[in-house]
């Protein structure tokens, strides 16, 4: 059957059995395949929009695939009437990156075996498309369509991008150009008339189709049927759970569903409820649905634990008891660890030292050094206790009433210059850690153990000439930064025996 | 020509052991004005001193300088004692280092490897088995965070262990990453695909990479010549190992992950993080979606320090090692790795700088070479001279005189022939007394009752020797508090460790040796009492108790006449119990006897084979610029050496250089320096008026010269608050 100029839809089996892949999704299946279709109503410019994991690429390759192989726009030489390449943008690292992409594809897609074309700028990849596409003789009903998925997020892409991808299919009058991105800004391409096709957030009903159609397997002794059932209530009630929360979008929600149901379940293998008994499920499996470690495993995840038999090789890796003890498979989360006592334990005397240096040094404000770390007057360092006496002479209620001030330690640590770290850092050594060696002053050993912390990101370059690269790191007027928060520094500081709380000026 | 470059190393050497420099421009300006005499100085004083003798002689002639320490050839080692140490010292101590090094270094690396074998496994298992788990974990990238501790440059070892082993256990590429070499996604990439494309066995065709089988070329930084690579050699993963992934720009990373797993369907890529702190805190800097994107698993290495103690024990302890490092070196060596970012890696170079410098400038090191090669020609009298100073020398002499041998004592001083016998006779001694010090120590550990780690231990014993019958030390008031069945298990280990020795330290067991035949003999016999004794106790139902276990001492409450009554049982010891007595005191007279150790200080001759000075070390790994700088400004007359500027007090003079000069007004001044005044201060100084009597022309060069040398080495910079003001930079 040939192209006979009449408008036709895709055949109708087609689209219901997409329809079918991916519910509640019909009307853009359908409007997509209209649009792109060759003897329907094929436009030049599409823009499909909508936020994440809405479907949008999947049902785009998915229609394209479908239309490819469907065999009514086969013609009279038996080649399909429809070719298309899709290009993800987020894999191209350069404009350029995207332009030999895109050529590879179509190339590809086109089985052409000409010689490889170069393609550096939009003009060389129109030149390349219309040597392709529009030199080459191609059957009346031949269309190609090309798509930018995520061209919103095209790194390195000149400003004129878009634009003249739009006005790619004004040259190549074959072509179809399809834009996927999240949102449209106004005046997208630039030209007059695009179609849109808008990929809305699911809502609950949708939700519960789209993880209706593929339920889990039948637990033992229940029916397909009740499965699916409890399934679908099941995931009714997680989305009402934990939606809002966390799981908006769909992977996500499908990855909570599928971490809680075997807790959820547990009752009915255990025998102790039965399947139709949703309630009391439910309430046995409260603490599961509270539980955010479930579902934000972290990226040292549970599920390691679950399939290695912890005690033959695992013995240094974090091994969890809950394996061990009750040999079943249902993996705890991991346990929050408090990330302190790791810190003080990894890091040598001197870069505490540091540390703790320069944490005071963002936190104190640089009037305060005097009187803080100053041995001249009094023999002994003062500290927070001493000053703030002098300070007030009204009761500590009445002053905490009249201006509340938010504790420095609350609030962002504040740059400070690599000098004066070092001054405090050597007046405190001597106190902090009297075991420590007689020789004062820098020594390579203090400037590694900086640089050394400066590697871990435990103090940051700020500001300055490119802070990174271009300028001296032990350059002593440059500007630094703390980058650790007050419950690591305190635990640090326990660590050596000093409560640094009594170091700061409040 | 060549003459004339030999001459040139020979300056060069000269120059290169000498710690301060004095630089005259004169000396020069007269070099200079001279083109024609390209000879450099000594090449010109022999010309004088010999009133032109044959001008083209050979340069390399003996100098008449003392210090002609250059020989040519193989022997690079500078002659001692003033040049006049012999070519065969010379090489045998060049010789002695040579084998003695690589046979440690060799050791060093097993041991290193060996540590990391562990991790290495577990990361491997976790790489084979985590591409089936990732997947059902929703397409997520395998991740394995190795815990490295902060010290990433000393994990090289790792990592290059790790690219090897998962290479071959997983058949994937392994690309390894380091911050430095990683600024963009771009260049990342590049190195990726660069390092995956070139390190397969069949590395030479990367032509391949860059044109596809479609004679398609990629981009350098293009994945997709990743992925036509590899599926033509029909593999799909790579691994790729951040090293010091805190270093990494969280937002290249972010970027990184994020394009992998896109990739996911084509390239299978897991990823490798060396995390110097925790992965709480690295996870902290990744966004929510990145982390959710991984699925990972956390290794440790071993702990530095459990490192450092292997390293110790077959490196420094061991009886492999030909020299002994000092305790206080060892000391200082252990404090830095702890103190400071000092990795494991810092240990070996100290421990190899010491090597090199005892064999290097100790003439007596020469006594550490093999016995045969020791003969009696070998030691000149300046050899003889040199041990006759020593320290330890003078010791033994003493103690000869105290104890009476005044024919050893004056032949030692006078007779050199016996001086020399005596001499190679140490090189036994020294034998023996490493013999005993390592069986000691070895049957310490082995008792498991001394607290504290091996590393403390050793240093100890060099320092103070080991003396188990005095007060410090705790084992034997341990052992008195033994009961019966502990005894005789001790007794077992210290004969199972006599037996068996101690690979770690390389020390045999000396079961079949008739040293230990005593204290074997003594301790099964002992044995064989507790045992009896405890047997019979069994029978008759009492418990065994020494005088020293605290059952003996039992607190009784006895209530008489209402009133609680504490008193102290001592009395009650029955016969059993006073053999069982005997038989710890026994033991512990044999145990004090036999684990005995003199410090290493006392021995006679042990500077020629203990190395115990820290100050080339500290020079060497922890300079101190600031300080070195800061004390040649202020007292320039040290370093240079001129009559002029040498004052008693020590005070500021005008013949100072002038950024000496400055930098003692600099110290006076507050934060910021007003530069007229600077100017005005200085003039002062030298100006018309003063000894100088400088104009104010040359005055005002010296001044600006001085004030950017200033700058240069960072005192001062420009302020921004206040024009023609610097601001000081150091407050220390
Ligand atoms: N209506 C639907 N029915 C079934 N699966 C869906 C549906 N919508 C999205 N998905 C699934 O959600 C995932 C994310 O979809 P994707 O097309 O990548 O989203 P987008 O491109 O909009 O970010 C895919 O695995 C896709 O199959
Ligand atoms: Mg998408």
């Amino acid at each position: 059957m040939g192209y006979n100029g009449l408008f036709q839809l895709p055949d109708e089996l087609v689209l219901t059995t997409l329809a079918q892949a991916f519910p509640s999704r019909e009307p853009q299946i359908r409007a997509l395949a209209t649009l792109v279709h060759p003897s329907a109503a094929p436009c030049r410019n599409l823009v499909l929009y909508g936020t994440k994991s809405t479907g949008k690429s999947a049902i785009t390759a998915a229609v394209l695939a479908a239309l490819e192989n469907d065999d009514i726009d086969i013609d009279d030489n038996g080649s399909p009437g429809l070719k298309f390449a899709i290009v993800n943008c987020v894999e191209c690292i350069t404009g350029r990156h995207l332009f030999e992409t895109v050529v590879g594809k179509v190339a590809r897609a086109l089985r052409w075996d000409g010689a490889p074309l170069k393609c550096e700028t939009v003009s060389q990849l129109t030149v390349a498309l219309s040597k392709m596409l529009k030199y080459t003789p191609r059957p009346d009903n031949f269309r190609f369509v090309l798509v930018f998925d995520g061209i919103d997020r095209q790194r390195e892409a000149p400003p004129t991008l878009l634009p003249a991808l739009a006005r790619l299919s004004e040259i190549i009058p074959n072509i179809t150009t399809v834009f996927i991105a999240t949102s449209p800004p106004a005046g997208f391409l630039h030209t007059p008339f695009v179609s849109h096709i808008h990929f809305p957030n699911y809502t609950k009903p949708e939700f519960v189709a789209i993880l209706g159609a593929s339920p889990p397997t039948p637990l033992p002794n229940t029916t397909q049927a009740e499965t699916t059932e409890l399934w679908a209530r099941f995931t009714a009630a997680v989305h009402d759970a934990l939606a809002r929360a966390a799981s908006r979008i769909l992977p996500s929600l499908r990855h909570a569903c599928q971490a809680l149901w075997p807790r959820f379940t547990a009752p009915i293998l255990a025998g102790t409820h039965a399947p139709r008994e949703f309630s009391k499920l439910l309430v046995a499996a409260r603490v599961h649905f509270r539980d955010e470690r479930l579902l934000d495993p972290g990226i040292v995840s549970a599920a390691r634990r679950l399939q290695t038999p912890p005690p033959t090789q695992t013995p240094t890796t974090t091994t969890d008891p809950s394996t061990l003890t009750n040999g079943t498979v249902l993996p705890k989360p991991p346990q929050p660890t408090s990330s302190a006592p790791d810190l003080a334990a990894l890091l040598p005397t001197t870069a505490r030292l540091l540390l703790l240096a320069a944490y005071l040094a963002s936190h104190n404000p640089a009037r305060h050094d005097l009187t803080l770390f100053s041995t001249h007057h009094h023999g002994r360092r003062r500290r927070r206790g001493g000053l703030s006496v002098g300070v007030s002479g009204r009761s500590n209620a009445g002053r905490r009433s009249k201006h509340r001030k938010i504790a420095r330690k609350l609030l962002g640590a504040h740059a400070f210059i690599l000098e004066r770290m070092l001054a405090i850092f050597a007046s405190v050594r001597r106190e902090w850690d009297p075991s420590g060696d007689e020789q004062q002053g820098m020594d390579s050993d203090t400037g590694m153990a900086i640089a050394t912390l400066a590697s871990l990101r435990l103090l940051v370059r700020v500001g300055g000439a490119g802070g990174a690269g271009n300028s001296d790191p032990m350059d002593r007027g440059g500007k630094w930064r703390v980058n650790v928060g007050w419950e690591v520094v305190r635990g640090l500081g326990r660590s050596i025996g000093v409560e640094i709380e009594e170091w700061l000026v409040e | 020509m060549a003459e004339v470059d030999e001459t040139n190393t020979l300056v060069f050497q000269e120059d290169d052991h000498r710690t301060a420099y004095i630089f005259s421009p004169t000396d020069s300006a007269e070099h200079q004005a001279a083109p024609q005499n390209q000879n450099a100085r000594p090449a010109k004083r022999r010309r004088t001193s010999k009133k032109g003798a044959n001008a083209a002689e050979p340069d390399h002639e003996p100098q008449p300088q003392p210090q002609s320490d250059y020989h040519g050839g193989e022997a690079d080692f500078p002659a001692l004692f003033n040049g006049a140490e012999s070519l065969d010292a010379v090489r045998l101590r060049r010789t002695t280092f040579e084998t003695a090094w690589p046979v440690l270094s060799g050791r060093i690396q097993n041991v290193l490897r060996r540590a990391n074998r562990k991790t290495l496994d577990e990361v491997a298992l976790f790489m084979r088995e985590a591409e089936d788990e990732a997947e059902t974990a929703g397409g997520k990238i395998p991740a394995g965070f190795i815990i490295t501790g902060p010290n990433i440059a000393s994990q090289d070892l790792l990592f290059e262990q790790m690219a090897e082993g998962l290479s071959e256990a997983t058949g994937a590429k392994v690309v390894r990453l380091r911050s430095a070499g990683a600024p963009n996604l771009k260049a990342v990439l590049k190195k990726i695909i660069r390092d995956a494309t070139s390190r397969s066995a069949d590395g030479g065709d990367d032509a391949e990479v860059s044109i596809g089988s479609d004679g398609r070329k990629y981009l350098n930084y293009d994945l997709e010549a990743l992925h036509v690579f590899l599926a033509a050699h029909d593999s799909r993963r790579v691994i790729v190992a951040f090293e010091d992934s805190e270093a990494f720009d969280s937002g290249l990373l972010t970027d990184l992950i994020a394009l992998f797993h896109s990739w996911h369907d084509r390239i299978h890529f897991s990823v490798l993080f060396g995390v110097a702190t925790s992965v709480d805190l690295f996870q902290q800097r990744l966004l929510k979606a990145t982390a959710q994107q991984l699925y990972g698993a956390q290794f440790d290495v071993v702990q530095a320090d459990s490192v450092l103690e292997s390293v110790f024990m077959g490196a420094v302890a061991g009886s492999q090692a030909a020299l002994r490092l000092g305790p206080s070196l060892l000391q200082s060596l252990l404090e830095r790795q702890k103190d400071q970012v000092a990795g494991v890696h810092t240990f070996i170079s100290s421990l190899k700088y010491a090597y090199m410098c005892h064999f290097y400038a100790n003439p007596l090191s020469v006594l550490l070479a093999e016995e045969r090669l020791l003969t009696n020609e070998l030691l000149q009298p300046q050899h003889l001279e040199a041990v006759r100073t020593l320290d330890s020398f003078k010791q033994h002499v003493e103690a000869a005189v105290d104890a009476r041998q005044l024919s050893h004592a004056q032949s030692l001083l006078e007779n050199d022939e016996y001086l020399v016998r005596q001499v190679l006779e140490q090189t036994q001694k020294r034998k023996d007394y490493m013999t005993q010090l390592l069986r000691s120590l070895h049957l310490i550990t082995a008792t498991g009752l001394h607290p504290g780690r091996f590393t403390d231990l050793y240093v100890s014993a060099l320092a103070d020797g080991i003396d188990l019958s005095s007060d410090v030390s705790p084992v034997l008031d341990s052992i008195r508090r033994l009961n019966p069945s502990q005894i005789i298990d001790l007794i077992h280990r210290l004969l199972a460790a006599i037996s068996k020795g101690n690979p770690d330290l390389d020390l045999d067991g000396w079961e079949d040796q008739e040293e230990s035949e005593e204290l074997r003999s003594s301790l099964t016999e002992i044995t064989d009492e507790v045992q009896a004794l405890l047997d019979q106790s069994k029978l008759s139902g009492k418990p065994l108790k020494s005088k020293y276990s605290s059952q003996s001492k039992i607190l009784r409450t006895t209530v008489v006449a209402q009133k609680v009554q504490l008193s102290h049982d001592t009395a009650t010891l029955t016969e059993a119990d006073k053999a069982f007595s005997t038989a710890v005191d026994n033991l512990t007279d044999l145990l004090s006897r036999f684990i005995h150790v003199d410090p290493i200080g006392s021995l006679f001759l042990h500077e020629a084979w203990v190395y115990d000075s820290k100050s080339p070390y500290r020079d060497v790994f922890v300079p101190r610029p600031a300080t070195t700088f800061a004390r040649a400004l202020a007292r320039p007359h040290d370093y240079l050496g001129c009559a002029c500027c040498s004052k008693p007090d020590g005070g500021l003079a005008c013949t100072f250089p002038t950024t000496s000069i400055l930098y003692h007004l600099y110290l006076e001044a507050g934060a910021l320096l007003n530069v007229a005044d600077l100017w005005a201060a200085y003039y002062t100084l030298v100006g018309e008026e003063s000894e100088l009597a400088l104009d104010e022309r040359a005055a005002l060069v010296r001044f600006y010269r001085g004030l950017a040398e200033l700058r240069l080495m960072g005192f001062v910079k420009q302020s921004k608050k206040k024009a023609d003001h610097v601001a000081k930079l150091k407050w220390l």
